[in-house]
């Protein structure tokens, strides 16, 4: 069953400048979905109006069979129910952390969904302890590392307890073991039932969560859907989106040169 | 960590979707306040895009127009018949239509404001009880005239020939001022036109803060739109007044600081970047010969109906 479906999607930022161009989608219960391209593709526009805070300028976008529109996101008992089964981390934390402290920016989801202040203490301190920011709690966000920005950014969605986790350029920024961290966090919530979809172009991560793939092409378009295993191996794909190149570099003392990914070649 | 998930977070509540067509939440004062900030953006683009386009005056040398502008508005301001003043008009509306300039929308924009700040706000001086003359409207008629102090309430009231005369001609000048700095604005990108104040003598340094200000505010607008997202992805419903005022004092901290630190990364780069106190512009290319030639063509015509 499909919880979020997108058909023909277009957008145009200033009612000029296109950024997606006739994008159907479907996304279902339980998956991890990735949305890859190069930079401009409209991968970070797609995820926004997937989470209904950006609207079509053509074509429609469903959640649980209902449309996303902005009449039905005024609707008080929708815009409720859409919000505690959405979240969305963006990829600057800055402008996601809006609270004095860490706690009361964790706090902030569970007390608009109206939970008691005790159970809503109660889920802060389970995120705290999972994301390991326990002393953190009295901080103000302009105090925190970029790594304990996203740690804080994801808890404030978490403690929501969404349905569905949208993730823009979730690794981007982060030292290798926040990263890894990160990944495994993405998993975990994964197994427990969570749908992800992240917008990226590091095809290392692709791998590693093996995501079912939208590719988008710089035109705007999608390119093609498919498994990471089909995406990752369809080198001319690739190519033509511009998220691998010809790449020059040293081994020893002789340049060597070959189609450039980490994943296809390195595979670090 | 799969041990450490909570066990919240195993649960799935309230799957089913609402029953529809309950309560609405109006949109509040902030939505409408960053709609319009955003509005700034869109408008920079459009800007931007449509003064980059090609076209008789679209590709005359910015510092000849920014001459053009204030030679033009002087004389606007200096002439007082309503010949020279149609003359202007007429100059800009022959300008605008072999640069091919959208009319509509630019004559929209003109007279919507020549409107307000022309017409509508010299309108009650044409008024007998400002404006002595032959009245040839009459508004309102009084028993008798009235006196007291310096003042003369005259019987009839109502706009004078020499009243109409007057609003017409300012309407006319406000209109000419409007149309001859929107006719810049519409062929020259703001950027182009900050750079060309140079040949009127305008410091260097005062040019880059006009600039790197210019630049901020676009930045500052998306930083306020991309936060209002932000929030609003976390919104499950409507946020009280009380919230949302302290929600915007958080933010305007957050700005504040988030400019603060912008402002020292800027002047690093501009240090990293060889910037030693003095600042030196690019020069321009020099004026081509079609461009002074069209310059003095438009010097000549502003000087006609100066003289005229």
């Amino acid at each position: 069953m499909e919880i979020i479906r997108a058909e023909g999607v277009h957008y145009n930022y200033y009612n000029r400048f296109p950024a997606l161009i006739d994008v159907s989608l479907g996304i279902s219960k339980g998956e991890k979905f990735a949305i890859i391209g190069s930079n401009g593709s409209g991968k970070s526009t797609l995820l926004q109006i997937l989470s209904g805070l950006l609207f079509p300028s053509q074509g429609r976008v469903f959640f649980h069979n209902n449309e996303l529109s902005e009449k039905s996101l005024r609707e008080k008992d929708f815009l409720r129910f859409f919000r505690e089964k959405v979240g969305f981390v963006f990829q600057d934390s800055d402008i996601q952390l809006f609270c004095p402290t860490v706690l009361d920016e964790l706090l902030f989801g569970p007390l608009q969904l109206g939970l008691e202040k005790e159970a809503a203490l109660e889920r802060v301190n389970e995120i705290m302890q999972m994301l390991k920011i326990e002393t953190l709690k009295d901080r103000p966000s302009y105090m925190l590392s970029g790594g304990e920005k996203k740690r804080v950014a994801i808890g404030s969605v978490l403690t929501m307890n969404p349905e569905v986790l949208l993730l823009d350029e979730p690794t981007s920024g982060l030292d290798p073991k926040t990263q890894v961290f990160l990944l495994e966090l993405i998993l975990a919530l994964n197994e427990a039932g969570k749908i992800i979809v992240i917008a990226t172009h590091d095809l290392s991560l692709v791998d590693e969560l093996q995501a079912r793939v939208a590719v988008l092409s710089e035109e705007h378009r999608i390119e093609k859907i498919g498994t990471a295993e089909e995406i990752l191996r369809d080198e001319a794909l690739l190519l033509k989106v511009n998220l691998i190149h010809e790449h020059v570099h040293y081994h020893g003392q002789t340049t060597h040169t070959h189609i450039h990914s980490h994943y296809l070649f390195h595979r670090h | 960590m799969r041990n450490k998930i909570p066990p919240f977070l195993l649960t799935n509540p309230s799957s089913l979707p609402p029953e529809r067509g309950g309560g609405k939440v109006s949109m509040s004062y902030i939505d409408k306040g960053i709609e319009s900030f955003a509005g700034i953006l869109k408008e920079g683009y459009a800007q931007w895009e449509s003064a980059s386009g090609k076209g008789f005056f679209y590709e005359l040398d910015t510092r000849i127009k920014v001459v053009f502008w204030l030679f033009f508005i002087l004389v606007v301001s200096l002439k007082k018949e309503i010949l020279p003043e149609l003359s202007i008009f007429f100059t800009v509306f022959v300008i605008l239509l072999l640069s091919r300039v959208n009319l509509v929308t630019f004559y929209r924009k003109v007279f919507l404001l020549g409107f307000i700040f022309g017409f509508l706000i010299s309108l009650p001086s044409s008024l007998n009880v400002i404006t002595h003359g032959e009245v040839i409207f009459p508004v309102i008629t009084l028993p008798k005239a009235y006196d007291f102090w310096l003042y003369h309430i005259p019987g009839v009231i109502g706009f004078t020939a020499e009243g109409v005369s007057v609003v017409s001609m300012l309407t006319l000048r406000v209109i000419n001022s409007l149309s001859l700095s929107f006719l810049i604005l519409y062929t020259t990108p703001f950027p182009e036109i900050i750079k060309a104040l140079k040949v009127l003598k305008v410091p260097d340094a005062f040019l880059i803060i006009i600039s790197l200000t210019y630049k901020y505010i676009f930045i500052f607008a998306r930083i306020v739109a991309d936060m209002h997202l932000a929030k609003k992805s976390r919104l499950a419903g409507a946020l009280k007044s009380a919230e949302a005022r302290d929600w915007i004092a958080g933010r305007i901290a957050f700005i504040f600081k988030k400019t603060q630190l912008k402002c020292d990364d800027v002047f690093k780069a501009m240090v990293g970047r060889g910037f030693s106190g003095e600042i030196k512009l690019y020069q321009y290319q020099k004026i081509t010969g079609r461009d002074w030639g069209l310059g003095f063509f438009l010097l000549t015509l502003g000087s006609l109906i100066l003289w005229v």
